[in-house]
């Protein structure tokens, strides 16, 4: 009964918040000598699955859905390093990127409550 | 499923370990020039050490849940030899031993531990943005 905007929205919002995450943790370790910045790849795999072939799915039980099992990963980067003790976060970088991603997250929470808000309209007449 | 409020504890680890090398900065600052500890030497210059604060999460992982301070470091290098032989802790030559304390360099620490609190703050406030926007999901 209802569409995939549901699930699609979701995942985009989940990998924000790993996001998000990432950012804080690379924050807090800004001045931890040795610490690698970590970032998360996530776009890259769907484009890689969109260009691959699709199973074809004749039964409940076959593998369906490739987007499902395609999940966010959290990499450091080892190959950079900003200061003297090994640390490479770049602190500009770093809240630049976070509030972009926090700007997604808001757009994403709304796309969720307009795609909400068009069932309402189906339920309660008009609105 | 991640706990979002873990995000707000990683920033907090950030902010108290800034705060902690904030209050020893301070410290060295206001003992610049203390000459008698209860060690019988000048004060000697603190420095706090970071590590990354690693967690096994459920799953068996090693996770990185925020930043802890493994230690505080005590600066072993020499003393400042000051000439004053007025000074009560004077040794026979005149030398007065004052604290390996660098004003300089710990105003320049000082700057960049508060800029340090500061972002982790903005991380802070973005994460509970976030948070709010997701709690309005629905509201129309």
């Amino acid at each position: 009964m209802f569409n995939t905007n549901f699930y699609t929205i979701k995942r985009a919002m989940d990998v924000s918040m790993l996001r998000q995450k990432v950012h804080s943790l690379n924050i807090a370790n800004v001045s931890t000598p040795g610490y690698k910045r970590r970032y998360v790849v996530f776009e890259e795999f769907l484009k890689k699955e969109k260009n691959e072939l699709k199973l074809l799915t004749t039964h409940p039980k076959h593998i369906s859905k490739m987007d499902e099992h395609i999940s966010p990963r959290v990499l450091i980067d080892y190959s950079t390093s900003m200061r003297n003790d090994g640390n490479n976060v770049d602190i500009e970088y770093e809240i630049v990127e976070m509030v972009k991603n926090g700007l997604k997250y808001q757009v994403l929470s709304r796309l969720m409550s307009m795609n909400i808000d068009r069932y309402n309209a189906v339920l309660r007449g008009v609105r | 499923m991640m706990n979002e409020f873990s995000i707000m504890n990683i920033s907090a680890t950030g902010m108290s370990a800034q705060r902690l090398r904030l209050d020893i900065i301070s410290t060295n600052i206001a003992n610049a020039e203390t000459t008698r500890t209860s060690r019988g030497e000048p004060y000697r210059r603190k420095v706090p050490i970071f590590a990354e604060y690693l967690k096994r999460s459920a799953n068996g992982i090693m996770e990185c849940v925020g930043v802890k301070v493994v230690r505080i470091w005590e600066d072993p290098s020499p003393f400042k030899l000051v000439y004053d032989p007025s000074h009560p802790d004077a040794d026979e030559n005149g030398y007065v031993r004052m604290p390996n304390v660098n004003i300089v360099r710990e105003m320049v620490d000082l700057i960049s531990a508060q800029r340090a609190y500061e972002a982790n703050v903005s991380a802070f406030n973005v994460t509970k943005s976030m948070i709010n926007s997701a709690l309005q999901i629905g509201r129309g």
